[in-house]
């Protein structure tokens, strides 16, 4: 077989010039560094994610900076307890607005949890001040306690909840 | 012509299809694999999900993570310090030039232990002022078997204000650097320790001091005596001085537990496929005089490796330091090591290292062009390897021309101790081809706060700024203050100086010697950056 360039076979010149193109790509492979840095594993070996993993910024609440983190406008829902204010978003379902323990979200659940018991008489409104829990039984403080430990695995601890006046 | 007769296809065509598939299938199928996976590579720290104003979260390896525990030593039995020398291993390796078995070595340490108790009362304090040998290993395993305080410097600068501040009991030092001992303990008028000397030639000068010869120390010890107080694993047994890079001193205090996780986080910078064993020879280039330099000669000593120093290391001299280069890591040939397999060298040491071989290798001049192509090009699949082609052809022989015998045993370097630029890293990975191991460390911790996964080949923008360090270490949290947190709320890295705590960081004493209270956030004096993969960024002291 002749090796001529023939016009006349446009099959065999087609083919000819991908192999040589081909050739000419793995003999001198591409050294380019893509301008921007891919941010799929995919596009790319040197790659970096968009964005950090979220963090929340720990805050300091009072009753009445707590109480619109109800979830009634899908926003963020927050809870406290003995001071200490978790975020519940991911439990929409029991603290939100129509969940079961609704009336917690937004609020100090301290006594609450202590009594486990979700009546609203177990809320303090939020312009008085925070309730002192001292008539608690030591074994309602344990259950509290208990609660707390649950909260803390579970959820995340964002911020601390302070009087109205002292925030 | 119709279009029939344009597609004549003949016995040609047939010919060129085969080789034009053959060619598809080599172009898109023999891609080299990645080392280490690139999803791996973009979630290298576990953050926390909360950070307080003005301080970033709180980073961790992401195999520790947020909720596991540390691990605080290499193996279960390993609680102090004199546990590293295993008594089940009976092969003999190397120290520096001395050839020596577990047995023996644990021996000369209970016999110089027993020697120094005779000398000095419970309770005291001696400072070592040696450079790196195996006097150094014995007596540090020695005083920490019987419980005495020892105290090293990392520099001699620091050597008037420790005698002032913290008079020891007894010194121990060698036989070059004596006069200059003789000399400070003038300064500080202060005349009553116990000399001992490494190395002891030299009867002819006058002192009112008492001085003994390390090895006569070694020979009281003869019949050893059990130490009156067992060590704990807790408890502190040498505190360190070193230098920041403004001229401050600062001092820690460091326990068994500190350099059992030091040796655990050591250990943990290697993958399984090259981790240390006893056919592994370890060079380092830090000096025994620091935390960070001591954990790996216990590594070593644990894994049964022989274990050597270069001459850089060496704290208490006359006249200047060797320059970090070539020749430093060259002369650890000298000592009777078997060839050295792992190197623990400072970025001086690796850009001379690099620049070296890369010159070499130039001299092909038709090969050279090809081959860097190509060896960069798999660079930026994220794979590299010894034994390529463009090896045998190029770089292999540049690397035996540099650095001899070693280049073919070599099989990881980690680099600490400095900045390494971000482009000396590129030239670096390209020719010494075996992994590159970026550690950051600090006078404070006897193991690395940060280091890279070992495969890590990634090239990322930013080629000003120092090469990234990775993630924090297995048994250390990290996290940033002084963070400005409106940058950090649209979704910037953060930026601010280093926080660490861990079971390998010591504890810092204040100037007085005023231990602080345990397990406290340490300030390393340094500033970073964290990307979004979670790799850190050390921008440098502030």
């Amino acid at each position: 077989m002749a090796y001529t360039l023939d016009f006349g076979t446009p099959v065999n010149t087609a083919l000819l010039i991908y192999i040589l193109y081909s050739v000419q790509k793995i003999v001198f492979p591409s050294t380019s560094i893509p301008k921007t840095v891919p941010s799929e594993f995919k596009h790319g070996y040197s790659w970096m994610p968009k964005e950090h993993p979220p963090t929340v910024l720990f805050k300091t609440y009072t009753p009445k900076t707590l109480e619109p983190f109800n979830g009634k406008n899908g926003g963020r829902i927050l809870l406290a307890i003995n001071s200490i204010v978790f975020d519940v978003t991911a439990g929409r379902n029991f603290y939100g607005p129509d969940g079961m323990y609704g009336n917690f979200a937004g609020r100090d659940a301290s006594r609450g949890m202590a009594k486990q018991s979700f009546d609203l008489d177990m809320l303090t409104a939020v312009d008085q001040p925070l309730d002192k829990l001292q008539d608690l039984r030591p074994d309602e403080i344990e259950n509290m306690k208990g609660w707390i430990e649950h909260f803390s695995n579970k959820y995340v601890i964002c911020g601390k909840l302070v009087e109205n006046d002292a925030a | 012509m119709t279009i029939s007769d344009y597609l004549v296809t003949d016995d040609l065509t047939v010919l060129l299809g085969f080789i034009g598939v053959s060619v598809f299938l080599l172009q898109n199928l023999y891609k080299p694999q990645p080392l280490v996976h690139p999803i791996l590579l973009g979630r290298q720290s576990d953050a926390g999900r909360v950070r307080h104003s003005g301080e970033s979260a709180v980073y961790r390896n992401y195999g520790t993570g947020l909720m596991g525990r540390f691990p605080v030593r290499p193996d279960k039995d390993v609680d102090i310090v004199t546990d590293f020398v295993k008594p089940d291993f009976d092969a003999p390796r190397t120290l520096w030039s001395t050839k020596i078995t577990n047995a023996q070595l644990k021996a000369r340490v209970s016999a110089f232990g027993s020697g120094i108790a005779q000398l000095v009362p419970e309770d005291s304090t001696v400072l070592i002022l040696l450079n790196d040998c195996i006097e150094f290993v014995i007596t540090d395993l020695a005083l920490s078997e019987q419980s005495i305080a020892s105290i090293t410097l990392s520099s001699p600068r620091l050597l008037a204000r420790v005698l002032e501040m913290h008079p020891p009991n007894a010194i121990i030092t060698d036989n070059t650097y004596l006069p200059h001992v003789h000399k400070a303990t003038h300064d500080a008028h202060q005349h009553d320790y116990e000399l001992i000397v490494v190395d002891w030639l030299r009867p002819d000068l006058l002192d009112t001091i008492k001085r003994h010869a390390w090895s006569r120390v070694e020979s009281w010890g003869k019949v050893p005596q059990t130490p009156k107080n067992a060590p704990q694993a807790g408890s502190a047994y040498t505190v360190s001085f070193f230098e920041t890079p403004s001229g401050e001193m600062r001092c820690v205090q460091l326990s068994h537990e500190n350099f059992t996780s030091g040796v655990t986080a050591i250990k943990a910078l290697f993958p399984a496929a090259i981790n240390i064993s006893t056919l592994d020879t370890i060079v380092s280039s830090h000096s025994l005089s620091t935390p960070y330099g001591r954990a790996i000669a216990y590594a070593a000593l644990f894994e049964g490796a022989s274990f050597a120093t270069l001459p850089s290391t060496g704290v208490f001299r006359d006249g200047d330091a060797p320059a970090l280069d070539v020749a430093d890591i060259l002369s650890a040939t000298k000592f009777p090591i078997p060839s050295p397999t792992i190197l623990f060298l400072k970025p001086e040491h690796v850009q001379s290292l690099a620049s070296s071989v890369m010159d070499r290798a130039k001299k092909s001049f038709f090969m050279f062009p090809l081959a860097w192509r190509h060896k960069f090009a798999s660079l930026t699949e994220g794979f590299v390897t010894k034994d390529s082609l463009w090896d045998r052809t190029v770089f292999g022989k540049a690397r035996e021309d540099v650095l001899g015998k070693m280049a073919d045993t070599v099989k990881a370097v980690v680099i600490s101790g400095g900045l390494l630029p971000s482009d000396t890293l590129v030239s670096a990975r390209l020719a010494l081809s075996i992994p590159l191991i970026n550690t950051h460390t600090h006078g404070s911790a006897a193991g690395p706060l940060f280091a890279t996964h070992a495969f890590d080949l990634q090239m990322l923008p930013g080629a000003d700024e120092p090469a990234h360090v990775g993630a924090p270490s297995v048994n250390v949290e990290v996290k940033l203050v002084g963070v400005n947190d409106n940058v950090v709320e649209k979704g910037a890295d953060p930026i601010g100086k280093i926080l660490v705590r861990g079971p390998s960081v010591g504890n810092m004493l204040s100037a007085d010697g005023e231990a602080g209270e345990k397990n406290a956030w340490v300030h390393t004096g340094e500033m970073a950056r964290v990307m979004t993969n979670g790799a850190f960024k050390v921008l440098g002291s502030m």
